[in-house]
């Protein structure tokens, strides 16, 4: 750490911005810089009373951070401290201990005399950019010496660890942020509501911030990785092990002889889904572990609440995958263990959809809900698989009810529905996979391609034709980690066709598998470059993830404005914010 | 009691509202005079869950008894229930049935406007049902009856005819009458009809009549599917449901366990799609007991819907009674 980096410059920024409409603030006097009660929660709430909800958002998430600047001898300079305080009052206490060891980093470039003395050895960090009344704030460069505590609202308690072994690195210590932390984590428990979503968000998969709303996290810089890893990546792990099925089932089934399919893509394409998977889990484990409000978001999001169905999915693809090399037959007790998750997952999912309320079908459906259902049938094709009789049937069942459901809403393209896209989008896509892998069970349970799984097949391939002539329409999407979501439904209808084509075997059915397999593995191929483009090269791989950051309450007509006039966007941008907002 | 107050909060917009007001007002000042008026003025339809409880429970005892003996693991359901238990179960099931239909003939005949105010109540309008399933179910338990007898074929038909006549009154006004569209009346009581047409299903298999009781099971069916979706979709919210009538949720599980039944009887083996219907009940019911905020409101107070628990229970367990002794 540079401790002889004690004079730091004073970000132009905070020179230039002066508190002085918002009195108060971000400034206080620092007369009163000792005043116990100033540093309480309740000072944060007095001074911004213009701002009430920045306020509250601001008590919310930052706690009770105090925020202390020094009036220089001429303008207000706002020179903002965030010292998050303790309830307990220890506060005073501590910080003057901290400021015995010396650990302080002055970045006060005004004449140290006129500083307060005691606020001169307080210890003094980089400002917080609290909520945003004003958008300059945003462009604060982060100083590297500073760990950077924006990010505390969204982590747990195990993110303390982090900062003890920040602490033993001789980083600023953060004793206060221990008891800091407790408080912000009561006020982060709920997450916003399902309406909060809708109203901030846009787009297909609702993860654009609408233009009215604000973040509360900063937007204008990287987010650690693991706040900007989504639930999305195991979308991955799903295009990658139907991908290995697929050339299973090119390398088992006997019409297809004639390509003379070795086992080994499978065998690669089994191995390299499985470390994928085993990668994924991790990093996803962690973000539970080190930022548990984020995943919290992420679960009530009413589009990401389905992937966390993927996981589950993806580990029955990788057991219905199996190289037979590796394994001829799983034990049915992996089936149980694979199944109870997903059970439970659908009970509450299911549940909220039946019992109405705020999640209910008519308000939330959208094409990610398919992902729900599809658990279901791929359960009942591996437990038919491995020979069990009445589990399939009740997947199969439950499946094959709320699927019927779910297309209905979908095509019926509701009024309350505020989710579903309005343009095509790839998400779509998954509407084909339901009836291609409920074929496919179906077939397995009764022992034959009988009329059922013929009807389901067709329903399948139908809705594959439909989406396939309109592929002009997909283009022009930014590309994202989630497309490879929607990559499988067309490996699973070349799956579905390749049974089919072992029950009618002739020399269309044989063609068309052949198509349906090549374009899959096309399309997989395309989107292993585009991701590895952007992974490697272009370094965007995973953006910010916005959707987690909308504030829990609509910002106040007035924030926005200020937020409008300080960013950099023309007149026209703003008009039309503006009036969205109005509408909204 | 609970369903006539709260309709008179729940439904502003009803034209005959104020028909409803006098009628309320003009019974409490007739609370006065004699109990037995204030009786009437307090019954209402969803009194006959308790018949239905009972009689669904008749059922099933008779269902236990009736059980080859094959079944090893219900063989000691078998000697639980004596004959005696069970012909006194039938018979409370018998009068009380009797008791609520007399009450309600009375009524109908002293208090014709509310019960007219009633029935045009999206939740009153299914407990048009409620007498004709009762009386199949009671019929279909009895003791000393059994199918061949001409008396029960004749019963059958007492009872049935007005479920039929109700359905195309009811159903065509799902889809063609402005304000009865489904979507605006939809409701869990709406099952209703659904499972009237199934218990008639399965009197009618039992009884040889296989026509019939497919018609009415398509019937059932078609509109079951309906109703399933445009539940799920919850397109009003909870908030069309007083919170008092909370219990009729588990209505949810009773139409596909009473569909399976239906069908048993009319191919007479418990196949796949028997079963697919069972497994989609024991979901919905493993879905409405993990949930049990649900019903934390309504059970505060005591109230007669209460026993809408009761009948939704006993259909799903004759349906895993039938499961069972099919895996045997």
């Amino acid at each position: 750490m540079e401790k002889n980096e004690l004079q730091v410059e004073t970000p132009s920024v905070l020179k230039q911005s002066s508190c002085q409409n918002i009195r108060g603030f971000d400034c206080v006097d620092c007369e009163n810089g000792n005043d116990h009660s100033r540093l309480g929660n309740a000072t944060s709430d007095k001074e911004s009373k213009k701002e009430s909800v920045a306020s509250s958002e601001n008590t919310k998430l930052d706690g009770q951070d105090i925020v202390i600047s020094i009036p220089p001898m001429t303008s207000l300079s706002a020179f903002s401290l965030s010292l998050p305080s303790s309830p307990s009052g220890l506060h005073i206490g501590q910080t003057k201990l901290v400021v015995q060891q010396e650990k302080c980093r002055n970045t006060n470039q005004n004449n140290p005399a006129n500083l307060n003395p005691q606020v001169a050895r307080q210890k003094q960090f980089r400002s917080q950019p609290i909520l945003v009344a004003e958008g300059t704030k945003r462009k604060l460069v982060r100083s590297e010496t500073m760990r950077d505590s924006r990010f505390d609202p969204f982590k747990t308690w195990l993110g303390k660890l982090e900062r003890q072994i920040s602490n033993l690195r001789g980083m600023p210590t953060e004793e206060e942020d221990l008891e800091a932390g407790e408080t912000k984590r009561h006020e982060t428990e709920e997450a916003p509501g399902v309406d909060r979503y809708f109203d901030a968000l846009e787009g297909p998969e609702l993860d654009t911030l609408r233009a009215t709303e604000v973040s509360v996290l900063p937007e204008d810089e990287k987010w650690p990785f693991l706040l900007r890893f989504p639930v999305n990546a195991f979308g991955m792990c799903l295009g990658v092990s139907s991908q290995a099925i697929l050339w299973k089932t090119l390398d088992t089934s006997p019409v297809m002889s004639f390509l003379h399919i070795s086992p080994m893509p499978n065998l690669i394409l089994w191995w390299a889904s499985l470390v994928l998977m085993v990668f994924v889990s991790f990093l996803y484990l962690l973000k539970i572990v080190f930022y548990f409000e984020a995943v919290k978001r992420e679960y009530h999001h009413p589009v990401r609440a389905n992937f966390f169905f993927a996981p589950w999915i993806a580990c029955l693809f990788l057991s219905l995958g199996v190289p037979p090399s590796i394994a001829a037959n799983l034990q049915p007790i992996i089936w149980y263990i694979l199944m109870a998750p997903l059970f439970l997952f659908e009970l509450k999912i299911y549940g909220q959809w039946m019992s109405g309320g705020q999640r209910r079908l008519s308000k939330v459906a959208n094409p990610s809900n398919q992902l729900s259902i599809i658990g279901n049938f791929i359960g009942a094709l591996l437990g038919a698989n491995m020979g069990l009789k009445e589990g399939p049937i009740f997947f199969f069942a439950v499946g094959l009810a709320h699927y019927m459901v779910l297309f209905v809403t979908l095509y019926q393209r509701l009024p309350t529905n505020a989710t579903l896209p309005k343009e095509l989008h790839p998400v779509f896509f998954l509407f084909v996979a339901p009836p291609s892998v409920a074929c496919m069970a179906w077939a397995k349970i009764q022992g034959d391609f009988d009329h059922g799984a013929k009807i389901l097949y067709f329903i399948a391939l139908f809705l594959y034709m439909s989406l396939a002539v309109r592929v002009n329409f997909f283009r022009g999407f930014r590309f994202s980690l989630s497309w490879w979501a929607y990559t499988f439904p067309m490996t699973g209808a070349s799956i579905a066709t390749i049974k089919y084509t072992m029950a009618v075997t002739n020399i269309f059915t044989r063609s068309l598998s052949l198509c349906l397999c090549a374009i899959s593995t096309l399309t997989i191929s395309t989107l292993l470059v585009y991701t590895i483009i952007h992974a490697f090269v272009l370094r965007d791989l995973f953006p910010n993830d916005i959707s987690i950051a909308i504030t829990k309450k609509k910002p106040k007509f007035s924030k926005m404005l200020a937020h409008f006039r300080s960013s950099s966007s023309d007149r026209k941008d703003i008009d039309s914010s503006i009036s969205k907002g109005l509408e909204i | 009691m609970e369903t006539d107050s709260q309709k008179q909060n729940e439904k502003p917009h009803q034209s005959n509202n104020s028909t409803d007001l006098q009628i309320m007002k003009r019974d409490c000042l007739n609370k006065e005079t004699t109990s037995r008026l204030s009786l009437l003025t307090k019954f209402h339809a969803g009194y006959f869950r308790i018949s239905f409880a009972l009689c669904g429970q008749a059922l099933l005892w008779k269902t236990l008894r009736e059980l080859s003996t094959d079944a090893r693991a219900l063989r000691p359901f078998v000697h639980i229930l004596p004959s005696t238990a069970f012909i006194l179960l039938w018979s409370l099931a018998f009068l009380s049935f009797l008791t609520l239909c007399l009450l309600y003939i009375a009524r109908c005949l002293t208090r014709f406007e509310s019960v007219r105010a009633e029935f045009q109540h999206h939740v009153g309008m299914n407990y048009l049902f409620a007498p004709w399933i009762a009386g199949l179910l009671l019929l279909q338990s009895t003791p000393f009856l059994g199918p061949p007898n001409r008396a029960y074929i004749l019963l059958w038909w007492i009872l049935s005819l007005p479920i039929i006549a109700l359905d195309i009154k009811i159903y065509g006004q799902w889809f063609t009458r402005g304000k009865k569209f489904l979507s605006m009346v939809a409701n869990p009581t709406s099952h209703l009809s659904v499972i009237g047409n199934l218990v008639a299903t399965r009197a009618a298999a039992e009884m040889g009549g296989k026509e019939i009781a497919l018609c009415l099971f398509s019937l059932g069916m078609v509109h079951y599917v309906v109703l399933f979706v445009t539940l799920y979709q919850r397109f009003l919210g909870s908030n069309s449901l007083p919170v008092m009538l909370r219990p009729v949720f588990f209505l949810f599980f009773a139409a596909p366990s009473m569909a399976s039944l239906a069908w048993r009887s009319i191919v007479s083996s418990f196949d796949t799609a028997c079963k697919m219907l069972f497994f989609l009940s024991l979901f919905l019911f493993a879905s409405l007991v993990s949930r049990p905020t649900l019903f934390k409101r309504s059970m505060r107070k005591f109230s007669v819907a209460w026993w809408a628990y009761s009948f939704p229970l006993t259909v799903l367990a004759l349906a895993a009674t039938e499961y069972a002794q099919e895996n045997e």
